[in-house]
């Protein structure tokens, strides 16, 4: 029998478009981020007023960047852990074209103003019928793939996909129930708090699943592979993932702390997101331990870096979050910026700079060629570090600020500064996070150049699955 | 042994550091002096200058300022201090266990040299608090925590006599637990101001 080549040349077609929807999605971000400071740069044109376009960045980053940069390192990784090639590539194909042109319409829609106003869940329900046949697809060639495998244990990183894969499928389907009105309106299933306590249980384990869970799968494959070390430990990184998958799914009402929605539910939220820090900190000290023992070959290889950080800020981001869910901490720090600079030290810091470090590995493998330059990722992996730090700083200091300005109280008990008065005082820090905002972004267009030069128009390289069958 | 890790070497540490690594890792000082004769004192600046920036000027967070009754600027800068001796002791303690993995240097003395020296620009820049307006505080404090990070990039393969790729992962290792104290500060911070202690709050 013929062994057949991996089929990588859809894994580089998702890689290009998460480089792209990167890039578009930051330079939106950075958009909303100088509409706070100069309000009137949206020209009057409402697909350029700040509801729109903020949605349209958390879309395009959340689902077009993070969304295809995962399936495409699930694609590359599913079938070198089982050793064949991809079960239906024609549907993983299609699976492509369909994402994009969701992605495509999707931020469009959100910019002619059609929203569900479900937040991380904005697309109305035509694209929601799309994306769960797409994710179904998906389910199909990774699983199928896995039943094909020639290896028999199923490898961690697959794990985490799995998870990934039907966590998501369910959590979308079920918080998307609404009844059509028009082509671009409807109206959830579920009423009042009821809504509420869905939409966070959906928009909570996206983040718990999606950017925690999709992620790991990509740090357990492409960590030890960069590092050319085995993981740290094997059973600890099963015990995290069981641990993660049954304490994650409790966490979402912590999101509805003093809201209309019982006070054991909130109660509840609270006690399992501070146990998810054991399962979290577990795969972070996975992490460190594994990159510990191959230390020489930071100095030649850049995208080792970018996972060292990322590890760094995934701990603070796993230890921030059940940190503001505590009620007592929450009261203070709810709907402050002190909650954006925390979404954004995970999705900066983590989620974009594990990518960052995995697209720099796959990329020369892809191209069958080294890195076009060291040198440049080296500046791209300084700018990232600034720019994240300096986002986290200046929404501390905001967030901060904020909550002590929201609850100061004059002698008769009525709130002292009002919303304008805020709003001035939050000024400077929003033109700090612009900077950051243009740090970061200025970073992943080195980036860009530099994974389009190493490409350079190059077919995607041929890599044969190992001959032969192996227990 | 000639250990000379002391206040009068704030100099040197602020303005050449790498003699300062230098000089700590060929001494290695003994942990009661470096943490007596030096980080004591230092670690006092930060609430001294936070007791009489908030008392002259109040908290100035972008709008009119907050003047906060003596006894709870006493509470909240001695609090401060207390924070900032454990912060400073623990991440040499963190160091220490940390050392075992990336075959550093398990000197008690030493990881405190280092985060004394690390963290002494902090220090003197939190002259800063003297007016303790939010925003330029962040805007002052931000390089110098920059050039913190860096020096504790460059310090630590010399001090804890690891080479440079171990200290490197060691290093970033070291900033996951300080991200997590200081963050684990904020989230103290403000639990104690909703709780009643601090500025009078609503909650």
């Amino acid at each position: 029998m013929t062994v057949r080549h991996y089929e990588d040349r859809v894994v580089t077609a998702f890689l290009y478009c998460a480089v792209f929807w990167a890039l578009l999605g930051m330079v939106a971000g950075v958009w909303v981020a100088a509409e706070l400071v100069w309000p009137t740069i949206d020209f009057g044109i409402p697909a350029l007023s700040f509801g729109r376009l903020r949605t349209a960045h958390t879309t395009l980053v959340l689902f077009g960047f993070g969304v295809s940069a995962l399936i495409a390192t699930a694609i590359y990784s599913v079938q070198r852990t089982s050793h064949v090639r991809l079960f239906a590539p024609g549907l993983a194909w299609a699976l492509f074209w369909a994402w994009q042109l969701a992605i495509v319409l999707g931020a469009a829609s959100i910019l002619a103003g059609w929203t569900s106003a479900k937040e991380y869940a904005e697309l109305e329900w035509p694209f929601d019928i799309a994306i769960a046949v797409a994710w179904v697809a998906f389910a199909v060639i990774f699983f199928g793939t896995i039943a094909r495998r020639k290896v028999e244990p199923i490898y961690i990183s697959n794990w985490f996909y799995g998870a990934l894969i039907i966590v998501v499928a369910m959590l979308h389907i079920v918080n998307s129930l609404a009844l059509p009105a028009t082509l671009g309106k409807s109206y959830s299933l579920f009423a009042g708090a009821q809504d509420a306590v869905v939409q966070w249980w959906y928009g909570h384990n996206a983040v718990g699943f999606l950017l925690t869970g999709g992620f790991l799968g990509m740090l357990y494959y492409f960590l030890p592979k960069q590092a050319e070390q085995p993981i740290w430990s094997y059973r600890l990184s099963i015990v995290a993932f069981w641990a993660f998958v049954y304490t994650y799914i409790w966490a979402g009402p912590h999101h509805l702390h003093y809201h209309a929605v019982p006070e054991w539910v909130q109660s509840l939220g609270m006690v399992m997101s501070l146990i998810l820090l054991a399962p979290s900190w577990a795969t972070m000290v996975n992490g460190i331990m594994t990159v510990a023992g191959a230390a020489k070959k930071l100095r030649t290889d850049p995208a080792l870096k970018f996972i060292v950080l990322a590890l760094a800020f995934y701990g603070l981001a796993t230890f921030e979050g059940p940190m503001l869910a505590i009620k007592s901490v929450n009261v203070f720090s709810h709907f402050t910026e002190w909650t954006i600079g925390h979404v954004h030290s995970g999705a900066l810091g983590w989620n974009a700079l594990i990518t960052f470090g995995t697209f720099y590995f796959l990329v020369p493998r892809l191209a069958g060629v080294p890195l076009y330059s060291t040198r440049l990722a080296n500046v791209h992996f300084w700018l990232a570090l600034a720019g994240t730090m300096l986002y986290v700083l200046a929404m501390w200091g905001a967030g901060v600020s904020q909550g002590v300005l929201w609850l100061s109280l004059d002698d008769l008990g009525e709130v002292r500064f009002s919303f304008n008065d805020v709003m001035a005082a939050m000024q400077p820090y929003y033109l700090l996070r612009l900077l950051a905002g243009l740090a970061f972004l200025a970073g992943t267009v080195l980036m860009a150049v530099n994974l389009a030069k190493t490409f350079a128009g190059r077919p995607t390289a041929v890599a044969m699955p190992p001959a032969g069958r192996r227990a | 042994m000639p250990a000379r890790f002391s206040l009068l070497s704030l100099g040197k540490i602020l303005f050449s550091p790498a003699e300062a690594f230098q000089a700590v890792a060929d001494e290695s000082p003994p942990a009661s002096r470096v943490f007596f004769r030096f980080a004591l004192w230092i670690g006092l600046l930060p609430p001294l200058f936070a007791y009489v920036g908030t008392t002259l000027f109040g908290w100035r967070l972008g709008v009119e300022p907050v003047f906060l009754p003596q006894p709870t600027v006493i509470a909240i800068c001695l609090a401060y201090f207390a924070a900032l001796l454990f912060g400073f002791v623990s991440s040499a303690v963190v160091a220490r266990w940390m050392a075992v993995t990336y075959d550093a240097s398990q000197s008690l003395g030493r990881c405190l040299a280092l985060m004394a020296i690390v963290g002494a620009p902090l220090a003197i820049g939190s002259i800063v608090h003297l007016f303790p307006h939010a925003f330029l505080n962040v805007l002052v404090l931000v390089p110098v925590l920059i050039w913190c990070m860096y020096l504790l990039y460059r310090g630590l393969p010399v001090v804890l006599g690891t080479g440079p790729n171990r200290g490197m992962l060691m290093a970033s290792a070291l900033i996951a637990y300080l991200f997590v104290a200081f963050v684990s500060l904020l989230g103290i911070t403000v639990a104690l101001w909703g709780s009643g202690i601090g500025p009078q709050i609503g909650t």
